[in-house]
């Protein structure tokens, strides 16, 4: 008889620490600052005036690639001054996420709470503080008293725009990215239990034979976690980039 | 059978969880380690059934969590925070005020680099342009000029031909005057003598027939009918 | 939170529903963002084949409204982990 235990969420998520308060979470975090460190730093020590290559050239094509394909379209051209703090928010978020679809790493240090609740808190406060930089107090009366919309339909409008504004984009922000990740890594492990259970504990060799399906089904979704890590790295990035645009211009 | 094992949130679960050990007879446990699915005194265990991930008991018990089931998944953990965020902002600061800059500036000269040859590359072209249209002016002025002296040299040749051709012109119908005046000449002299010789044999003819000199008026008359019927 | 979990537990008490409600409130919450997803990407598909000099536009602004639509379906996801 199959026994299918799934074991409690907690075991797959939290990780003993590595040191008091250094968990693995805490390292894949770590690890992806000094990645992304190490990769600019070589990149910015090469001769920038020749023709870019290897390391240099994948730097630039990360610059690029967040210049024409978030700011752009997100801020225009006034948002170029952004480059370094979305350059810093993709490939932060993106390396996070990518251990959770290497062998024996196994988990993306973003199906955790923490990470993105604190990168959503940090974009709050940079695009609330935008906002009244750009806008003064006129950015909270934006919200209460949205342009281009009759008065009568202020109170009505109103707290809407505040909430949305306030406390369901941070809170949307956060919970797309962990929860995308969350899934995808139970995915991951359900299928990785299950083709454990079939071919490994399986004691009848139809259900060895079954276990390929599963199996397979994990590889394709290995391949899908890998869009789903860049898409949520690029989704994040974007939507940082919206926020901003539009606490400094609100007119678009 | 299949099971999933669920835990809840902060407190009380031990209760529910007691009753679903009860009731259900092998708990599954977590603190067993994964893959190993023992089934064995679990009596021992209603106690300690620590849903917490720990290889072994000494761990769970050094936990802070030693018999929770741990808190919600979903929440976030104060040192997670902390060692993500720090090494976030310290990225971001590298980033912002050192890598980044950096790289940029190298970017930058590059395209201004690339932008200057563009530069130099179009006023070479321009200069190149330049000259060709200068060469080709010049090239309309030499051919212009040597246009005009074909041209003279073909009109004076033409003047000269035609000077020659009137020269030659006129000395062949001077020539060709001269030989019909000769010729002319000759023929009144023989037109003449023929008259004279016909007008002796016919007065010679008339004095024969009537035995004396034909008078002037026949002579004039014969001379008339010789002019028209020998012109003719 | 707090209220749901206690209903969690009393129905875990009795008999345990918590999975089986989580799993039903998932399915329920899937279904308007599984609808949305497929209209906003068959449109975006659409005004591609139609203006295929404006695709790149339309993705950037397709994958913001599947991140929008899909955000619903994620806290149906969680908050079908918080309460089994």
């Amino acid at each position: 008889m199959l026994a299918l235990e799934f074991p409690p969420l907690n075991e797959i998520l939290r990780w003993r620490d590595l040191f008091p308060t250094f968990n693995k979470v805490a390292l894949i975090a770590v690890a992806a600052a000094l990645i992304g460190t190490i990769i600019f730093l070589i990149a910015a020590r090469q001769d920038g005036s020749k023709a870019p290559k290897g390391i240099r050239n994948f730097a630039e094509m990360l610059v690029e690639f967040v210049e024409n394909q978030i700011i752009m379209p997100a801020m225009g051209k006034s948002g170029m001054g952004w480059t370094p703090f979305l350059l810093t928010l993709f490939i932060f978020i993106y390396l996070c996420n990518l251990p959770g679809i290497i062998p024996v790493i196994y988990m993306p240090a973003t199906a955790r709470m923490a990470i993105p609740l604190f990168l959503a808190v940090l974009v709050w406060l940079v695009y609330v503080g935008v906002g009244l930089k750009h806008q003064g107090l006129g950015y909270f009366g934006h919200m209460i008293a949205p342009p281009g919309v009759p008065a009568a339909l202020y109170p009505l409008i109103g707290p809407i725009e505040i909430l949305s504004n306030l406390v369901i984009r941070p809170f949307s922000l956060a919970v797309r990215l962990f929860a995308n990740m969350l899934a995808g890594h139970i995915l991951l492990v359900t299928f990785s239990l299950l083709t454990e259970e079939l071919i490994i504990d399986g004691d009848n060799i139809i259900f060895r034979v079954l276990g390929v399906l599963p199996f397979a089904m994990l590889i394709l979704m290995t391949v899908f976690e890998v869009l789903v890590g860049f898409l949520q790295a690029y989704i994040f990035t974007i939507l940082t980039a919206v926020y901003i645009g539009s606490s400094a211009h609100p007119e678009h | 059978m299949l099971t999933a094992v669920v835990k809840q949130g902060a407190s009380g679960i031990e209760v529910s969880l007691t009753r679903r050990v009860d009731a259900i007879a092998p708990a599954p446990r977590a603190d067993e380690e994964e893959g190993d699915h023992s089934e064995g005194d679990e009596a021992h265990h209603a106690e300690v059934d620590c849903e917490f991930p720990f290889d072994t008991t000494e761990d769970a018990a050094a936990s802070e969590y030693p018999c929770e089931e741990g808190p919600s998944p979903i929440l976030p953990e104060a040192k997670e925070l902390l060692w993500g965020g720090g090494a976030f902002l310290a990225f971001l600061v590298l980033m912002r005020f050192f890598l980044y800059p950096k790289l940029r500036k190298g970017m930058d000269a590059r395209y201004a680099k690339v932008q200057d040859g563009f530069e130099q590359a179009d006023a070479a072209r321009a200069a190149a342009r330049a000259e060709v249209t200068e060469y080709e002016a010049a090239l309309a002025t030499v051919r212009a000029e040597a246009a005009e002296r074909v041209d003279a040299a073909r009109a004076t040749l033409a003047g000269e031909r035609e000077a020659r051709l009137a020269e030659v012109h006129a000395e062949i119908s001077s020539k060709r005057d001269a030989a019909m005046a000769e010729a002319r000449a000759a023929r009144e002299a023989a037109e003449s003598d023929v008259r004279s010789a016909v007008t002796d044999v016919t007065s010679k003819v008339l004095e024969m027939a009537i035995g004396r000199a034909p008078t002037e008026q026949v002579e004039a008359a014969v001379a008339d009918v010789m002019n028209s019927e020998v012109r003719s | 939170m707090e209220a749901l979990s206690i209903l969690a537990q009393d129905a875990a008490a009795v008999a345990d529903f918590g999975p089986i409600g989580a799993g039903i409130g998932y399915g329920l919450a899937a279904i308007g963002p599984g609808i949305g997803i497929g209209y906003i990407v068959g449109k975006s598909v659409e005004a591609m084949a139609r203006q295929p000099e404006s695709a790149g536009m339309v993705r950037t602004t397709m994958f913001l409204g599947v991140a929008f639509t899909e955000a619903i379906a994620l806290i149906g996801f969680v908050v079908a982990m918080l309460v089994q």
